[in-house]
């Protein structure tokens, strides 16, 4: 609890979701946050990341590429940390379209896994992967790390969704962060996995999942627990040289 | 922050028996001096090309006059602080309209870097600074263009009613390569009516300070996104109404009125001039009310899609003292 008392208050109900009603709309229509425009510029803008990076240069080519100007970019304020807000929208808005589990009998905890590989896939499917790290240095810019966290609640709050998991209990809350931080975790492995096929990002995940399994159960209290997992996280941004 | 209108009050006392000479450079007093006012004859000129228009009020600062008038009397007090504009801005910011400057244009990144410009299109980009005067924000367009982008194709067409501001911005610009290259050029031009400017032909559309004098800030707009090519920008930098502090804004109220119109009355002998001024920030839109009039004239705004934990639509710079709107027009 000490560390997320750290956190700069606008960030720390991102951590906690105190304050909020199960995000979730069961009928799960979630239309795109982005305007027309701006789906056109940034979704060309992301076909150059692989060659231009996370970068204003990528951004630029983008619209210039669907009939919009140099100066056009003016659009984003955030500039090329726009290119990766969309990114995690639109492949958390895609995941469902991703994946087709096989059997009922399939168990949550599987599917989660599953879940999490095949968003994690998507980095690579999408060339992003190999520039991913440049991502993570935007995100973990002082300004944008409210969004980042944000997204990163949205999607670990979409992956228990899909999983099927429906229990609106104490654990809600618990879940939730500590999928969080497990998936960032991972996808911090993946940006330097040289394995072949991202095997080793896999048994990253595995033994994280493993360790939630095990202590998770043991551990009663939600608030200890999201405390952790905050201070897990705030620690990971620490890693990547964020103040906080 | 808190100590920032003490601080103003200290340097204003200090100043009070002083000339301007002290927030002058040397250069700046001799194309000031250079300078004699012919603000007659030009309030006669949009006295004249006004008289024609149907009457409604409009207000001039705190009065309300006949919108016909008001044209000619904004032009009236920017033809009387023509010579002491830079100055008065110094003052009546606190120096800081320098770094607004500075960072609205920095922020509009205006110019092409070479690797963004394939051969065989038109090269640079086309900027109109509208209410420019005596072209501050024209030659940090050009500057930054030429140093940053390396872009040495960008021009830029500075446009005001006030042939005074013109003049002063084309001395300055005279000595300057600028010039030479022909990357610079004047226009007199009523902001609500410009004409003479092809539609889709500029990239960007710029107006520092000036919005606020505008009679129609609506038909000023509409003029913008006529001009502008699909995907080229609109920016402006002005004061705002309010300060998101209340406390801040209640001293800077103070401040401003008491303040701004003797500061005037000692930098160019004409309080009105300045009192108008201060009431004219008053008068203005707030900053949700103005983006609605940016939204309303057909352009997109930058940030607008949002969730409601940040600040969207606008930027507000120093506590809110002056504001960054802009808006793309759609392709
Ligand atoms: C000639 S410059 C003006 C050029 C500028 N581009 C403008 O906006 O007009 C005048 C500015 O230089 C500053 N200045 C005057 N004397 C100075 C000095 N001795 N040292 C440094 N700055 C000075 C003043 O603060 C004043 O704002
Ligand atoms: C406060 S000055 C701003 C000058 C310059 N943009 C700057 O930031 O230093 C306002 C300018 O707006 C001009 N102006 C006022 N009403 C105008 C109108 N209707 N159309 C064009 N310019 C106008 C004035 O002549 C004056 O030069």
């Amino acid at each position: 609890m000490r560390n997320i008392l750290r956190v700069p208050p606008t960030i720390r109900p991102l951590l906690l979701h105190a304050s909020r009603a199960p995000y979730h709309s069961y009928e799960h229509v979630q239309p795109s946050p982005y305007r027309e425009a701006e789906r056109e510029i940034l979704s060309a803008g992301l076909t150059h990341v692989p060659t231009h990076g996370f970068t204003h240069e990528a951004l630029t080519t983008g619209a210039k590429d669907v009939g919009y100007l140099e100066v056009s970019t003016n659009l984003f304020p955030k500039g090329p940390f726009e290119l990766v807000n969309y990114y995690l929208v639109t492949q958390r808005l895609g995941l469902k379209d991703r994946i087709q589990f096989p059997s009922e009998k399939m168990g949550v905890g599987a599917r989660v896994r599953s879940l999490v590989l095949e968003r994690l896939r998507a980095n690579v499917d999408s060339g992003v992967q190999p520039r991913w790290q440049e991502a993570l240095a935007l995100m973990s810019l002082a300004e944008n790390i409210p969004a980042s966290l944000r997204e990163l609640r949205d999607l670990s709050d979409e992956i228990w969704f899909l999983a099927g998991d429906t229990a609106v209990d104490s654990s809600w809350y618990t879940k939730r962060a500590s999928l969080a931080g497990i998936y960032a975790a991972t996808e911090v492995y993946q940006t330097t996995d040289q394995s072949a096929d991202f095997r080793d990002t896999e048994e990253f995940l595995d033994r994280r999942l493993e360790g939630l399994r095990t202590v998770g159960s043991a551990m009663g209290n939600t608030m200890e627990w999201v405390g952790f997992q905050g201070g897990a996280l705030v620690n990971l941004l620490r890693s990547k040289g964020v103040r906080i | 922050m808190s100590t920032f209108a003490p601080q103003a009050a200290k340097r204003l006392r200090l100043s009070l028996p002083a000339t301007t000479r002290q927030w002058t450079c040397r250069a700046c007093a001799q194309q000031r001096a250079a300078f004699s006012s012919t603000s007659r004859s030009s309030e006669q000129q949009t006295t004249d090309r006004k008289s024609t228009r149907d009457e409604g009020t409009t207000h001039f600062g705190f009065s309300t006059v006949a919108e016909s008038a008001k044209a000619s009397r904004v032009g009236a007090v920017f033809s009387s602080v023509a010579s002491s504009y830079d100055t008065m801005n110094d003052l009546m910011s606190l120096g800081i309209h320098r770094l607004w400057k500075d960072h609205f244009v920095r922020s509009l990144n205006p110019g092409i870097r070479p690797a963004f410009a394939p051969s065989g299109e038109p090269r640079g980009q086309k900027i109109l600074d509208v209410a420019g005067g005596t072209g501050d924000i024209a030659l940090r367009h050009l500057d930054h263009a030429t140093n940053i982008n390396r872009d040495s194709h960008t021009s830029v067409i500075i446009s005001d009613i006030n042939p005074d501001m013109l003049a002063e911005g084309q001395k300055r610009f005279k000595q300057s390569p600028y010039n030479r290259d022909g990357r610079v050029s004047f226009l007199e031009a009523n902001a609500e009516d410009i004409h003479t400017i092809e539609s889709n032909s500029i990239d960007l559309y710029t107006v520092a300070f000036g919005i606020r004098n505008f009679t129609h800030k609506d038909k000023a707009l509409r003029e913008a996104f006529r001009v502008l090519k699909p995907g080229g920008v609109f920016a402006c930098l002005e004061f705002t109404p309010n300060l998101s502090n209340p406390v801040l804004n209640a001293i800077y109220k103070r401040w401003s009125f008491a303040a701004i119109p003797l500061i005037g009355q000692i930098v160019a002998a004409d309080r009105d001039s300045y009192q108008y001024l201060v009431e004219s920030i008053e008068r203005f839109p707030t900053q949700r009310e103005f983006m609605g009039m940016i939204k309303e004239a057909g352009f997109l705004i930058p940030g607008e899609r949002g969730d409601g934990q940040e600040h969207v639509g606008w930027e507000d710079l120093s506590a809110g003292i002056a504001a960054i709107h802009k808006g793309v027009k759609p392709a």
